[in-house]
C-alpha cells in the first residue's frame, strides 16, 4: 500500500470522481429497466434482490465520492470548488433516481402491473425514452457537449409538462382509486426521474448557483 | 464533470519533469543556504556568538527558543536546518541543540493547530479538528516531558545519535569527507566572495552570510515544499482514499512518512489530516499513527542538510531529531495503556476548546507565543 504511493496513479482524483459518476449513472439506469419491466408485466421477485442491491450500490458509491471529494478538497485545496460542488448536486440527484426506481418496483411488488392495460403503449413509450435519456445523461456528462445538454433540458422539459397534463387528468377523472392512483404514482415518479436527470444535465450548461433552477429563468435572477 | 481541469499540478502549466529538475536545484539553493549559515558563524566574533546565543545554555531556554522560532517559520525543517548550521560552524554545541531540535518539533505543531481553528464555527467538526490537530502537540508535548530529562540525565540522544554518526560516517573528528559539501562549496565561495568585493568584513560579512544562508533555506524549502505539493498531491489523494478506515497502524505511519518526505514538510501532511478529521472520515485512531509518520519524515531535511555541513556534530544533532521521535513512537505507540494518553489529552482539549471556543484560542497563544516567549525572556 505504501509502495503504491512511488507509481504514478492511473487517473486523477477528479477523473476517479467522474468514473464514479459514471457507476451511479450505470446503475441508476439498470433499476430503472428493472423496475419499468416489473410493472409493464415482467418478473417482479427475481429481480427484487438486483433492485435493491443495486439500490445499495448507488447509495455506497455516492458516499464514497462525498468522501473522495472531502479529501480532494483537503489535499488540493479549493481550487476545484466550483467543480465540487457541482459532484456534490449531481450525486444526491442520481441518487434520488434510484429512490424513484425503488418507488416505481415497489409499486410492482404491492401488485400493480400494467400489462395488458388500454395505456401499456403508452407507458412503454416512457419506459423506452426515460432509460435512453438516462444513457444519453451520461454521454453528455462524459463529452461536456453543451448543445446536446440544452436540447436534452428542452426535450426534458416538454416531458415533464406531458407529465404533469396526465397527472392533471388522473386529478379529475372519475376512474377508480386502483386504476387511477396507480398512474398517478408512476407518472409523478416518471416526472422526478426525468426531472433530476435534468437537474444532472443542467451542469453541463449552467453557472454553480443555477443549478436545478434552468426551468425558472425570469423568477430566480437577481 | 469538466474533465479539462486535471489535476491541480498541472494546471500550473509546467511539466512533471521540468518540476523535479526545479526541486533538485532548489535542494541545491537550500544546501548552499545552510553553508553559508554556517559560514556566516565562523565569520562572526566570538562576543557577538556568546551574547547571541547566551540564553540556548539553559536547556529550557533552548526548548523555547526552537519552538518560537519554529512558530516564527511554520516550519521545522527550516528552523532544524539553521541548527544543524549552528552546529556545523561551532556556535552551538550538540548539548545545546538537543533541546532545541525538541522544541522545534514542538513549534511545526502550530500550523495545523492555525488549521483546525477553521472549522471553529460548527461544534462537531471544531471538536473533531482541534483534536486531531492537537494529538500533534500532545505527542511531542509527552516526548519532550520525557526524553529531555532523560536526555539531560544520561545522554541518551546524543550519545546513541554520536554512536550512529561514528558508524556511519566513521569520523569522530571535527569533520567529515562530504560530497555534498564540495558541491555546495563553491556557490557558497563565490557569495563570500561578492560580500569581501562589496567591502564587507568580519562581522558584518558574517551577518551578511547568515542573512543571505537564511533566506536561501527559508526560500528553498517553501518553493521545494510548494513544488512537491503539487508534484505527489495526486499521489497523495490516491494514497489516502485507499488508505481511508483500510490502513493498518504501521502502514499509515510509513504513508505519514513517505508523504512528508516528498513535500519536505509535516505541516503539510498534518494539515491535510484536520479536515478529512473535522468531517469525520478519519477517527483520531487513524490520525494518529500518520501523525508520528510525518514527525519522523520531517527529520529527513535537517538529515540532508547536516551531510552537506561536513561536520559530525552536525550530523549527530540531525539523528537526535530522528532518534527523538522514534524514541517517542516506540513509548507512546505500541503499548495500547500509552498510546491512549495522548489520545486522551487531545480528547479532553477538544472537548473543553469546543465547549468554550476562547479556550482554543488561549490554548494556542499561550502554547506557542506567550510560554515560549516568556521562556526566551525568562532564562536568556
Amino acid at each position: 500500500m505504501v509502495m503504491s504511493f512511488f507509481r504514478r496513479p492511473d487517473e486523477s482524483g477528479i477523473e476517479h470522481i467522474e468514473a464514479q459518476v459514471q457507476r451511479m449513472v450505470n446503475d441508476a439506469r439498470h433499476t430503472f429497466d428493472l423496475a419499468l419491466n416489473a410493472i409493464t408485466g415482467g418478473s417482479v421477485e427475481t429481480v427484487a434482490d438486483e433492485v435493491r442491491r443495486t439500490d445499495r450500490r448507488i447509495n455506497v458509491t455516492e458516499m464514497e465520492i462525498r468522501r473522495e471529494l472531502v479529501v480532494h478538497f483537503a489535499v488540493h485545496g479549493g481550487a476545484d470548488a466550483t467543480e465540487m460542488l457541482v459532484f456534490m448536486n449531481m450525486i444526491k440527484d442520481l441518487e434520488r433516481i434510484g429512490d424513484y426506481n425503488k418507488n416505481i418496483f415497489d409499486l410492482a411488488e404491492e401488485g400493480v402491473s400494467f400489462a395488458g392495460a388500454d395505456d401499456l403503449e403508452r407507458i412503454l413509450v416512457f419506459r423506452d425514452e426515460t432509460s435512453s435519456r438516462i444513457a444519453e445523461m451520461g454521454e453528455i456528462l462524459t463529452v461536456q457537449d453543451g448543445e446536446r445538454a440544452r436540447a436534452f433540458i428542452a426535450r426534458g422539459d416538454e416531458i415533464r409538462h406531458e407529465f404533469d397534463r396526465l397527472i392533471s387528468e388522473l386529478v379529475h377523472s372519475t376512474e377508480p382509486a386502483v386504476t387511477a392512483v396507480p398512474r398517478a404514482l408512476l407518472y409523478r415518479f416518471l416526472k422526478r426521474v426525468t426531472a433530476h436527470c435534468l437537474n444532472v444535465v443542467s451542469s453541463v450548461v449552467m453557472p454553480v448557483d443555477r443549478l436545478d433552477y434552468f426551468d425558472e429563468a425570469a423568477d430566480t435572477q437577481a | 464533470m469538466n474533465t479539462a481541469v486535471g489535476a491541480p499540478g498541472e494546471r500550473r502549466g509546467m511539466s512533471t519533469p521540468v518540476r523535479a529538475v526545479l526541486v533538485v536545484a532548489l535542494l541545491y539553493l537550500f544546501l548552499t543556504g545552510v553553508e553559508l549559515l554556517g559560514g556566516g558563524f565562523k565569520n562572526l566574533g566570538n562576543d557577538l556568538v556568546d551574547g547571541l546565543f547566551e540564553g540556548v545554555s539553559n536547556p529550557i531556554g533552548g526548548l523555547c527558543v526552537g519552538l518560537l522560532a519554529t512558530v516564527l517559520v511554520q516550519s521545522s525543517s527550516v528552523s532544524t536546518s539553521v541548527i544543524v548550521g549552528l552546529v556545523a560552524s561551532g556556535v552551538v554545541g550538540i548539548d545545546e541543540a538537543v533541546p532545541m531540535v525538541m522544541g522545534a518539533n514542538l513549534g511545526t505543531t502550530v500550523t495545523n493547530t492555525l488549521a483546525s481553528l477553521g472549522h471553529l464555527r460548527r461544534e462537531q467538526e471544531f471538536r473533531r479538528a482541534f483534536a486531531a490537530a492537537t494529538i500533534h502537540d500532545f505527542f511531542n508535548i509527552l516526548a519532550v516531558a520525557l526524553f529531555l530529562p532523560i536526555e539531560l540525565a544520561t545522554g541518551y540522544l546524543s550519545r546513541t545519535a554520536g554512536w550512529i554518526t561514528g558508524q556511519v560516517i566513521g569520523s569522530s573528528g571535527s569533520s567529515f569527507r562530504s560530497p555534498l559539501k564540495a558541491a555546495v562549496k563553491m556557490p557558497a565561495g563565490w557569495v563570500e566572495g561578492w560580500m569581501v568585493d562589496l567591502g564587507a568584513r568580519g562581522n558584518v560579512k558574517g551577518t551578511m552570510m547568515i542573512v543571505v544562508g537564511l533566506a536561501l533555506i527559508f526560500l528553498a524549502l517553501t518553493f521545494i515544499t510548494w513544488n512537491m505539493r503539487l508534484l505527489v498531491a495526486s499521489r497523495v489523494e490516491a494514497a489516502i482514499n485507499r488508505t481511508l478506515g483500510a490502513g493498518s497502524g504501521v502502514v499509515a505511519m510509513l504513508l505519514g512518512a513517505v508523504v512528508t518526505i516528498a513535500v519536505q514538510s509535516s505541516s503539510i501532511t498534518t494539515s491535510v489530516l484536520v479536515p478529512l478529521a473535522a468531517s469525520g472520515l478519519l477517527t483520531l485512531e487513524n490520525i494518529y499513527p500518520v501523525t508520528l509518520g510525518a514527525n519522523v519524515g520531517t527529520t529527513v531535511t535537517a538529515l540532508l542538510a547536516s551531510l552537506a555541513t561536513g561536520s559530525p556534530a552536525a550530523v549527530t544533532v540531525a539523528i537526535v531529531h530522528t532518534l527523538f521521535n522514534v524514541s517517542g513512537i516506540v513509548v507512546f505507540y505500541p503499548v495500547q495503556r500509552f498510546r491512549r494518553v495522548p489520545l486522551r489529552l487531545a480528547t479532553g482539549l477538544a472537548e473543553m476548546a469546543a465547549s468554550r471556543r476562547s479556550a482554543a484560542i488561549v490554548y494556542a497563544v499561550g502554547m506557542f507565543v506567550v510560554l515560549p516567549l516568556t521562556g526566551v525572556l525568562i532564562l536568556r
